[in-house]
């Protein structure tokens, strides 16, 4: 929705300067990494779900030729080396907190990369084979023993909030690890008993994995001299990893450096520490030379991070009207095996109620261990899933009452002049025009055109429906970031910050807004990142904090460049510096141009008449922590064909309008969006990490079995930008990147019960694969893909 | 071991490699050219393609061994020295990658989808015919544009 670029200027769909490399083959990834002498490491993972580790034998494996050496977790220990920390939940003060009902701590307990005692997961490393070549290790791997005693599993997040459940951590009393409420319970009571119409969802948002493109992998080197660790890997932030490296290593954070050049996606999955990024380090301190590893798919299907995975019953009253009255009910998130974050829960229920009028809620929030995977923030985490529970509830509750959809949602959404809104769980938004977005989707999409397309549709034998969902998202994430620019005689101007790129492009919209504020060419901005021995302070490129934060620091920096400039020009010119002006590139005394910007940088590294403070490079820093939170929003609509023969759904289109405060690069934005719909596309319809409930066997071994959108699944998209600013944004930005997916979920399956409905379905879970579509037209129970031959929403959160 | 030798990118290229070594294996960790990836080992993501004798083929499912005497093009031999190929150069117009790491083998199979059915390429023979090619980040809208676009630019004058 928008012409080429005129210019580098802010706004405009410039295309991006790091295209080049990768479309020449000179990206550089993880696995791109190689040093003279390097050996290779293959990891011994689980067989297990649940198993104590009763002996390793290591005898045959190190008989292999060219296996250097066969590590174990108590090697691990024995070395002096800690486990990993975990962060839980988001201290951001914009975030609601979550306490225990009982007043006690949430459960929380560090994770060793290989364990020594049990096995916790299908897929847990546990022994690392080192080797001359991947060859030589992966014959070792064979033929290391380990002796196990297979204890009982579970997996799926109801059964593991069972207090009898089998236990993932001896040290707690049960899988629980938070059990919190949260808002009013009396008038949300009343309000329930006063209701004239209650829609109700009993449903279970299933596990999915990011799966990045890139595979994880990682390089260690040892300098015995200096006592230096540096890992060489790709991961969705550097200084933080820095820092977890350096308290698992034991060692002060500057021994640690760390290394990532190009990143082939993240989602969130790979934003924290992986196991066998320390474990590369220490094994490369064990055998004295380079150590490498670099997964394959099959091992990353078991072992990475994986997301969503949340379990949820929820009532929303309404009166006779239509107007939404309050909302309960009770979530269940499933952390896997680690306690290593509490953010789906935290974000997953402080946003429930949307962006829509609602006078009370209350919910009870629980976060469960089991002996799965670990699960991480996965594309905004927490929220496309409660998203898609709060349309789902306007949809079944349009139905109930005999509502229109749209009507229902214009009618209860937050009206401009009511905003900044807090939401009955304490969470404040900001700003926006909820209703005036939601109205442009109606139209872009046609709304009113769609009976048309439907009767048309079953002219073709396709049964057609449409879906509706608006969302909002809650930015927050590390608040600290810092960017530091110099500004060099030939006008190259270097960009060091914190934050990272992941492949949305930071090469070319930070370069716009150096450009844009300096007037240096847009082609000399040079951004550096992802090296420690450079980047000292800044977050990753998690929660929507990129270019939200990334911009406010840069605009520090950039204003601290101008006002040195000034006094520069003010001693230089025997001017009062507060006189001069600042504009293209240029400063001006008494309405004349006098010097420009590169002159002062030229007479900073020249001129050895300057006061020492204006002499050496032309640089600005800004070192900022920014408590505020953003709350992108939006509106989307899907359209569904489904062929009720095979029970299979096409996307035939798919509208979306997001509000991004105000827009530095459409094109990118736009592609954010589309990558976004296709991830949502992808859980709704296709994906799902299906453990066997009966042993904990993560039955996807390879992408054939992992069913991810291809391009013959998907359509063209509609997508257009809103621009109402940001008031918690000094610039008026709010983040861009979770947009596509938050509302995803819950407008395909929106869409897809819409066109079913004359089967009399009135609910669908996810994925809706041809199987569960087909049995909902026949009548037949939705099965459990989980728990077969178990009805799937058999089960109580009470 | 056995010695292989090949053209890759117009240069003849030769190594000792194991009997298990693939293609791929042999140009990323044998020739250092690291623009070929590997992103699934199963010969479904497609991030791997290069063209063999002209065709395009998944190498990680090819044995470097069966290429001996053959004609291999990476993406890193599609440019004409600064000139970027028709179809790289779409891909950057039409912002058809994000992070990148599908790209080149994304822009290889769409040159040989060039080569298979001319240059007047629609959404549905794309959309179809790149099935064996994943990527996670664009939702494919651009990647399906930038093929269309490079398709008509690859047309001679």
């Amino acid at each position: 929705m928008h012409g080429p670029a005129t210019s580098a200027r802010i706004g405009q769909p410039v295309t991006r300067k790091e295209d080049r490399r990768f479309v020449t083959g000179e990206g550089h990834y993880a696995d791109d990494f190689n040093f003279e002498n390097q050996t290779y490491a293959i990891m011994v993972r689980s067989p297990h779900a649940h198993a104590n580790i009763v002996s390793i034998d290591a005898s045959e494996a190190l008989a292999v030729p060219g296996v250097l050496a066969v590590l174990t977790g108590a090697d691990f220990i024995a070395d002096g080396l800690l486990p990993v920390p975990n962060k839980t939940f988001s201290m951001h003060p914009a975030e609601i907190p979550l306490v225990n009902t009982d007043g006690t701590p949430a459960f929380n307990v560090p994770d060793y990369p290989m364990p020594a005692d049990k096995a916790r997961f299908v897929g847990e490393p546990l022994v690392m084979v080192i080797a001359e070549s991947i060859a030589a290790a992966k014959d070792g791997a064979d033929l290391v023993h380990i002796e196990y005693e297979p204890l009982p599993c579970v997996t799926f997040t109801v059964d593991a909030a069972d207090l009898d459940a089998p236990r993932v951590r001896d040290e707690n009393t049960s899988n629980v690890c938070i059990d919190a409420v949260i808002g009013e319970p009396d008038p949300t009571e009343e309000s329930f008993r006063n209701a004239a119409h209650i829609a109700k969802v009993k449903t279970w948002i299933p596990r999915v994995t990011g799966s990045p493109m890139e595979p994880r992998g990682a390089v260690g080197t040892y300098d015995p001299k200096t006592g230096q660790y540096t890992v060489y890997t790709s991961s969705g932030s550097t200084l933080r990893l820095r820092r977890d490296l350096s308290l698992v290593l034991n060692v002060p954070e500057p021994h640690v450096r760390l290394v990532i050049k190009d990143v082939g996606g993240n989602f969130g999955t790979r934003g924290a520490i992986f196991a066998e990024q320390p474990l590369v380090a220490w094994a490369a301190k064990r055998v004295g030379r380079p150590v490498k590893w670099t997964s394959e798919r099959s091992e990353l299907l078991l072992s990475d991070y994986q997301g969503r995975d949340l379990a949820v019953e929820a009532e929303l009253a309404l009166d006779k009207d239509g107007t939404f009255l309050a909302m309960r009910g009770s979530n269940v998130g499933n952390l896997g095996s680690h306690t290593g974050n509490f953010s789906m829960v935290q974000k997953g229920v402080e946003i429930m109620s949307s962006i829509y009028r609602m006078p009370s809620a209350f919910f009870r929030v629980r976060a469960v261990l089991s002996h799965t995977a670990p699960t991480r923030p996965y594309r905004s985490s927490g929220r496309p899933e409660v998203m898609y529970v709060m349309e789902r509830l306007i949809d079944i509750a349009a139905k109930q009452g005999g509502f229109d959809r749209a009507e229902l949602r214009l009618r209860n959404l937050v009206s401009q002049n009511e905003l900044p809104y807090k939401n009955p769980f304490g969470l404040v938004y900001d700003s926006g025009d909820y209703i005036g977005v939601m109205h442009r989707t109606l139209k872009l999409a046609d709304w009113e055109g769609f009976p048309a397309r439907k009767a048309e549709a079953r002219t073709r034998g396709k049964y057609r429906g449409m879906g509706l969902a608006n969302y909002v998202d809650t930015a927050t994430g590390i608040p600290r970031e810092k960017a530091r620019i110099t500004v060099h005689p030939d006008g190259t101007t270097d960009l060091i910050i914190g934050t990272i790129s992941n492949g949305q492009g930071h090469e070319t919209s930070f370069a716009q807004l150096v450009h844009d504020w300096l007037s240096v060419p847009f082609e000399k901005v040079k951004l550096i990142t992802g090296d420690t021995d450079i980047v000292d302070v800044g977050g990753g490129a998690h929660s929507g904090r990129g270019m939200r934060l990334g911009s406010i620091v840069i605009w520090e920096a950039v204003n601290r460049i101008i006002e040195k400039g000034k006094q520069v020009v003010g001693l230089l010119l025997q001017k009062d510096a507060a006189a001069i002006k600042f504009a293209d590139g240029d400063f001006f005394a008494d309405g004349n141009q006098v010097m420009s910007l590169i002159d002062v940088a030229t007479a900073m590294n020249s001129r050895t008449d300057l006061p020492q403070e204006f002499r050496g490079p032309l640089a600005g820093e800004c070192d900022q922590t920014i408590m505020e939170a953003g709350f992108p929003y939006g509106s989307h609509a899907c359209e569904v064909e489904i062929d009720i023969e095979l029970g299979t759904v096409e996307i035939v289109r798919h509208t979306a309008i997001d509000d991004v405060g105000r827009a530095v690069n459409p094109l990118i934005i736009h592609g954010q969006t589309h990558g976004g719909i296709a991830q949502g596309v992808g859980q709704a319809l296709l994906e799902q990490v299906y453990y066997d409930a009966s042993n904990g066997q993560m039955l996807a071994g390879s992408f054939m079995d992992y069913a991810m959108p291809r391009a013959d699944m998907l359509p063209f998209y509609t997508t257009d930008i809103s621009e109402i600013p940001s008031t918690t944004h000094p610039l008026g930005i709010r983040p861009a990147g979770e947009g596509g997916t938050t509302p995803a979920l819950g407008v395909v399956i929106n869409a897809i019960v819409d066109a079913l409905s004359e089967f009399g379905v009135e609910h669908m879970e996810m994925p809706a694969t041809p199987e569960r579509i087909w049995r909902a037209i026949h009548g037949k129970p939705q099965r459990s893909r989980m728990v077969p031959d178990t009805v799937e929403q058999d089960f109580s959160l009470a | 071991m056995p010695r292989v030798t090949m053209t890759v990118n117009g240069v003849a290229r030769s190594a000792e490699v194991e009997n298990r070594t693939l293609l791929v294996q042999f140009l990323r960790d044998h020739l250092r050219l690291t623009g070929t990836h590997v992103g699934c080992d199963t010969t479904q993501c497609g991030a791997c393609v290069v063209h063999l004798d002209g065709v395009g083929v998944k190498s990680c499912t090819v044995l470097a061994v069966a290429c001996e005497g053959s004609t291999v093009t990476t993406i890193e031999g599609l440019a004409d020295g600064d000139h970027l190929h028709p179809m790289q150069e779409a891909f950057h117009q039409n912002h058809g990658l994000q992070c990148g790491f599908c790209t080149p083998g994304m822009i290889m199979s769409a040159v040989d989808m060039v080569r298979r059915n001319g240059y007047d390429l629609d959404e549905h023979t794309i959309r179809k015919q790149l099935d064996g090619n994943i990527c996670r980040c664009t939702g494919y809208h651009n990647i399906v544009l930038a093929i269309i676009a490079g398709a008509a630019a690859m047309r001679p004058e």
